[in-house]
């Protein structure tokens, strides 16, 4: 681990001089073939898609397995297993007609019986799955024939909706795993969705092969290989070389270098995730002036400039421009001189500090630790005195649930479903283990709002909300993360405003 | 000669008993000291505090540590190593199935270092006094300070990027299937008589390998040609030109074997150093070994894991510390008499 930075390093140095080299031999179009190798920075967890809530296993797993509720390029809910849904007025209950046209991999048919063993008996079963948290308000599921069943809730449960499209809420065969056992089922997983999976070899590749018994559009390409190549820098090697038809999450200036090739299409997507600073109420970000000038000192389209070539749009609010909750007409302006003054007024200034304590993982997000470098830097400008520390991100939430977090923890949050509850709710619900943010005031909004079974009113409520905690100095958006794209000119596919890249909607052109 | 070989591998197999159990405890003390909870991480972020004691409890987190140590060493010798905090599957299923391709890397690795090493050395010594002799000497140096990191950045630029011979992705080219007999590809392939997959398999192994074996070659190679200095400024070898012997026929009848001790001891102490340096070229080449799995366990704060690839790494270490003891044994008469 000590040798991971000058490594990557190097072999950041030593592909872009492979770049300058070799953009003679780039690789002329691919052929039209029925087949494709796409570089993938993870492999899956596991073949349990219910157990982790991994988005960068998602494309895997929409491609084995189907979800209730799918979404749209533009993240609307739409009809997917769930044919119709209706959530009644008070939000306890939801009713669902599934189709009755979907086999599993293995020829069995998919029923409500599986819908209710995936959301209901699996998360009471006491498995460690992380979709038990979102489904935590299921109380029963009945079932009124093979396609139609009703949701119950012992509470409101307005997002149901949109959990069902969310990560880890995928149906899994019922019959299956009971008659074959569950370790069976994670050697040879199957799923309904459009490519069964042919091959799995841990850490290194995912070999996947049209469905042609798929209830839906048929994926264009019958094979495809998602090779893991966990560095950034092998796999802008394994596109460049030809080696994979298709990558994600390259550095930005290498994608900007693969656009110049007319051998490559190259693109910076900005997605529904949040790059943001999870802060405390208490220590020295009790007093809200400080709060309040640690945000304004901050200038984040410097930092979009600095470490995503300036695609990544600055946040004022915890949403993403395009999804519910965003406010266009709402901004947090960077204002050193403001950050100088609020923090004069709590007796601190460039002479007399105020000492802070920031946490940043390094590596778990692009540019994650030089960001936070960076805003070290701004702070120090406005009189705030931070003591960087590293933290793994695997021990966020350890850290979190024991009060060990510091005052300021730069973070990443995805929101798959661009729903503001999954943004600000998820963000500032003192009962949830993601932000150190306790604080009885915006608490009580925030659970208030969990109630709201009326759309309009919901989504008005969160914008309140939203606008009111940044305000407030209890939310810090800093940017819209991005995704990274790189592929051969001639083989497409469809953009999602969540970063997904999915194997079916590839094509040769 | 036989039952001296046998004597002494079973007293090393002994001796190494003790080693592990202390190699074993300091692992599991280190790792115990570090500020991350087993059972927190063991739950989904939801979890009750109550829910995370319960699981404490179920994993032994709330007694003292050398009780903690005594379920963990039980379990171990069972092949229980417990469950992956990231992966939720069986930590030494996890390590079976990863564990054959790094012993394959490492083998292929070794006989590229031995052979690099020994010609090398013999290069070397060829030249001595020779006008060639300090540009042998800085190529030597050269190579003794470039880490096998660097080797598998510059041969994937070189032969995966530039030239575009040789794959530098994976373990088998994408199209092919994976037989899993052994678990080794190279052996399974033939197994099932797939000669594509072998072949794809032994291309996937040149540049990771290359690099393991470039990175230890110098050590060898300048050992060797030491050992051969000192060797014939012995008497035997001044009697043997005496006896009319050819210079070739003195350097691999009289002086090769007795030089090739000492660069015997160090080949096995160097195994073991090239075993650990697969972890990454395996994450650089991304070779689904054990050490791109230990990479992924430190990131995670994995303890499971980690604890049963530190014992694997350190079990395969003793195994060819005590291969190379056995080796140096039927090579050297003087040690079968005592």
């Amino acid at each position: 681990m000590v040798c991971d930075l000058p490594r990557r390093t190097l072999l950041q140095l030593i592909s872009g001089a492979a770049a300058g080299v070799s953009m003679p031999l780039a690789p002329s179009l691919a052929a039209t073939n029925d087949a494709a190798t796409i570089g993938w920075p993870n492999d899956v967890p596991s073949w349990d898609p219910n157990q982790r809530f991994t988005p960068d296993a998602q494309p895997v797993f929409k491609a084995v397995f189907d979800q209730p509720l799918d979404q749209d390029t533009q993240l609307k809910l739409i009809p997917h297993l769930i044919k119709t849904w209706s959530l009644a007025p008070d939000a306890l209950s939801m009713a669902v007609e599934l189709r009755d046209d979907v086999t599993f991999h293995n020829g069995d048919k998919m029923t409500t019986a599986d819908f209710r063993y995936t959301f209901f008996e699996r998360v009471k079963s006491g498995a460690k799955l992380d979709i038990a948290n979102s489904m935590r308000k299921v109380q029963d599921i009945v079932i009124e024939s093979p396609t139609q069943a009703t949701m119950r809730f012992d509470s409101p449960a307005p997002t149901m909706p949109q959990w069902m499209a969310f990560l880890g809420s995928y149906i899994v065969p019922k019959h299956y795993i009971e008659s074959s056992g569950f370790d069976n089922f994670l050697q040879k997983p199957i799923g309904t969705g459009p490519y069964k999976l042919a091959e799995y070899e841990l850490n290194s590749r995912i070999v996947l092969e049209r469905n042609d018994n798929y209830w839906g559009p048929k994926p264009k390409i019958s094979r495809i290989t998602v090779q893991i190549i966990k560095d950034p820098s092998a796999r802008v090697a394994a596109i460049q070389s030809g080696e994979v038809d298709c990558t994600v999450n390259v550095p930005v200036r290498e994608v900007q270098r693969f656009a110049q090739d007319n051998a490559f299409a190259a693109e910076i997507n900005p997605i529904t995730r949040v790059i943001m600073l999870n802060v405390r109420a208490d220590l020295a970000f009790a007093d809200k002036n400080v709060r309040l000038a640690a945000h304004h000192a901050i200038d984040k389209m410097a930092l979009s400039k600095a470490f995503y070539g300036g695609v990544a749009v600055p946040l004022s609010v915890l949403a993403t421009p395009g999804t519910p909750g965003y406010i266009p007409q709402f901004t947090f302006n960077y204002d050193p001189a403001l950050a100088k003054q609020l923090l004069a007024q709590s007796g601190f200034g460039p002479d007399k500090p105020v000492k802070v304590g920031f946490a940043a993982t390094n590596g778990q997000f692009p540019s994650d630790y030089d960001i936070a470098r960076a805003i070290v830097g701004m702070w120090k400008t406005a009189g705030i005195e931070a003591d960087l520390q590293v933290i793994e991100y695997a021990k966020y939430f350890e850290l979190n649930r024991g009060g060990k977090l510091p005052e300021a923890t730069l973070y990443s949050w995805d929101n798959a479903t661009g729903d503001p509850e999954i943004f600000s709710g998820y963000q500032l619900n003192p009962k949830m283990p993601f932000s150190p943010w306790k604080d009885e005031d915006i608490g009580n909004r925030v659970l208030a709002l969990f109630a709201v079974t009326d759309y309009d009113k919901r989504i008005a409520g969160y914008k309140e909300l939203e606008r009111y905690a940044v305000e407030n100095g209890a939310s810090m958006p800093l940017l819209q993360s991005v995704v990274t794209v790189v592929r051969k000119q001639n083989l497409g596919y469809q953009k999602y405003g969540n970063g997904w890249l999915l194997p079916q909607t590839l094509q040769w052109t | 000669m036989t039952a001296t070989v046998v004597t002494l591998i079973a007293r090393r197999l002994l001796a190494a008993i003790p080693t592990l159990l202390i190699v074993s405890a300091l692992l599991f003390c280190v790792l115990r000291v570090l500020p991350v909870d087993p059972a927190a991480m063991s739950l989904p972020p939801n979890a009750t505090i109550a829910e995370i004691e319960a699981k404490r409890r179920e994993m032994g987190l709330d007694r003292p540590l050398p009780q903690q140590y005594a379920i963990w060493l039980r379990g171990a010798l069972h092949g229980d190593f417990g469950q992956s905090i990231q992966f939720r599957r069986d930590a030494a299923a996890l390590v079976a199935a990863t564990l054959p391709a790094t012993v394959q890397l490492a083998v292929a690795a070794m006989v590229i270092a031995g052979v690099l090493g020994f010609g090398g050395g013999l290069v070397l010594f060829r030249l001595r006094g020779t006008v060639l002799e300090p540009l042998a000497d800085l190529v030597s140096i050269v190579l003794l300070s470039i880490p096998e990191f660097l080797w598998a950045l510059i041969l994937l630029f070189v032969f995966g990027v530039v030239l575009r011979v040789l794959p530098f992705t994976g373990e088998v080219a994408p199209g092919l299937p994976l037989p899993h007999i052994t678990g080794f590809l190279l052996i399974d392939s033939l197994l099932v008589g797939r000669f594509d997959v072998f072949a794809s398999a032994c291309l996937h192994l040149i540049l990771p390998a290359v690099a393991l074996g470039l990175a230890f070659s110098p050590t060898t190679m300048r050992v060797l040609r030491s050992s051969l200095f000192d060797v014939y400024h012995e008497d035997y070898i001044t009697q043997a030109r005496l006896r009319g012997l050819s210079e070739r026929q003195i350097l691999l009848g009289h002086a090769l074997k007795n030089a090739v001790l000492p660069t015997l001891t160090l080949a096995g102490v160097q195994f073991g150093i090239l075993f650990s340096g697969t972890l990454l070229v395996e994450v650089i080449y991304s070779y689904p070994g054990m050490g791109n799995l230990m990479v992924d366990a430190v990131r995670n704060a994995d303890l499971p894991l980690i604890q049963a690839v530190g014992l694997t790494y350190c079990i395969v270490v003793l195994l060819i510390n005590t291969t190379v003891d056995s080796l140096y044994v039927v090579l050297n008469p003087k040690l079968r008499i005592r």
